[in-house]
């Protein structure tokens, strides 16, 4: 057997991400909301691969190679990246997609 | 001596010594069960799904969950409970339902191989590069990795153990850790 590879670094953040308030007039707020995009975003852990993040990227989004790296290169770098916007419900699958790849991702409203 | 496994057109080749073969079977077996529902499923997919819509999970059982398990099932929003358990609700039987199946597909590969050479499908061998990911959630879980400085600790404690490595449980389940994670990172790079 060959040594490990490196597997992403850091702990992941448990500490919820800072969100600015959204500013929106209270009258047209439901209606923003409507158009409102949402994220999907994908979290670093200790366990997955690089080179398997890069592949779920590829292989679930249909990102180029480089996209793909790049956004797994956020998520190891910076702990999170987003890396699908979109309705809510749209944002539910990607969610669950990445789940089952065993990625840890959340969604949230884009703000 | 396993080999690294390389792509051959549609195929995904690598070699495996029959007991490291059965050593990745059996770990992905008990990822299988750990993660399929167990939920007096009754074998028929549709009822299964109707009885399952809608099912908010158990706060109780949610909180006495095994850590491994909760590794892979996690929540699907950081800030509002209730958007996580709505979410939860929704999804969770289902996923539950696809790891194992996922799982199964990749165990039936390795238990029908003979010999040496593994050789996989495109679909097999994502069903495998995906059952490993779930296999290394739930034993980096056992192993308490929460960070890198923990993986690094860890084989740093394998090192220094020497020929004692298969004294020391942990240690031992930290080298099958480590065999999955070459397996998987020759075989994301096979598939890349």
């Amino acid at each position: 057997m060959t040594g490990a590879p490196v597997p992403i670094v850091e702990s992941v953040s448990v500490a919820p991400p800072e969100h600015a308030s959204p500013d929106v007039d209270v009258d047209t707020d439901a209606e923003r909301q409507l158009d409102q995009p949402w994220v999907t975003i994908v979290w670093n852990d200790p366990v997955n691969l690089m080179s398997y993040v890069s592949w779920v990227f590829q292989n679930y989004f249909g990102y180029s190679q480089a996209k793909a790296e790049k956004l797994m290169m956020s998520v190891h770098r910076d702990g999170k990246a987003a890396v699908s916007h979109g309705p809510r419900e749209r944002m539910e699958t990607d969610t669950e997609a990445m789940h089952g790849y065993g990625l840890w991702a959340t969604f949230e409203k884009d703000v | 001596m396993a080999t690294a496994f390389k792509r051959k057109g549609s195929r995904v080749v690598a070699k495996m010594a029959a007991e490291e073969r059965e050593v990745v079977s059996e770990l992905l077996t008990q990822t299988r069960q750990l993660v399929a529902p167990n939920d007096g499923a009754t074998g028929d997919p549709v009822e299964d799904m109707m009885a399952s819509i809608g099912r908010t999970a158990d706060p109780d059982e949610l909180a006495s969950r095994d850590p491994a398990l909760a590794r892979l099932l996690p929540d699907g929003h950081r800030e509002d409970a209730e958007v996580a358990s709505e979410f939860r609700s929704l999804t969770e039987h289902g996923l539950r339902q696809r790891k194992a199946a996922n799982l199964s597909t990749a165990i039936a590969a390795l238990d029908a191989t003979r010999g040496e050479k593994l050789e996989l499908d495109l679909g097999q061998a994502q069903a495998l590069l995906i059952s490993l990911t779930d296999a290394r959630l739930a034993l980096g879980e056992r192993l308490g990795l929460r960070s890198d400085d923990d993986s690094e600790q860890l084989q740093h404690d394998i090192v220094e153990a020497g020929d004692a490595v298969s004294d020391d449980p942990r240690l031992l389940t930290g080298l099958y850790y480590d065999f999955l994670t070459w397996m998987q990172e020759s075989l994301a790079h096979a598939l890349l």
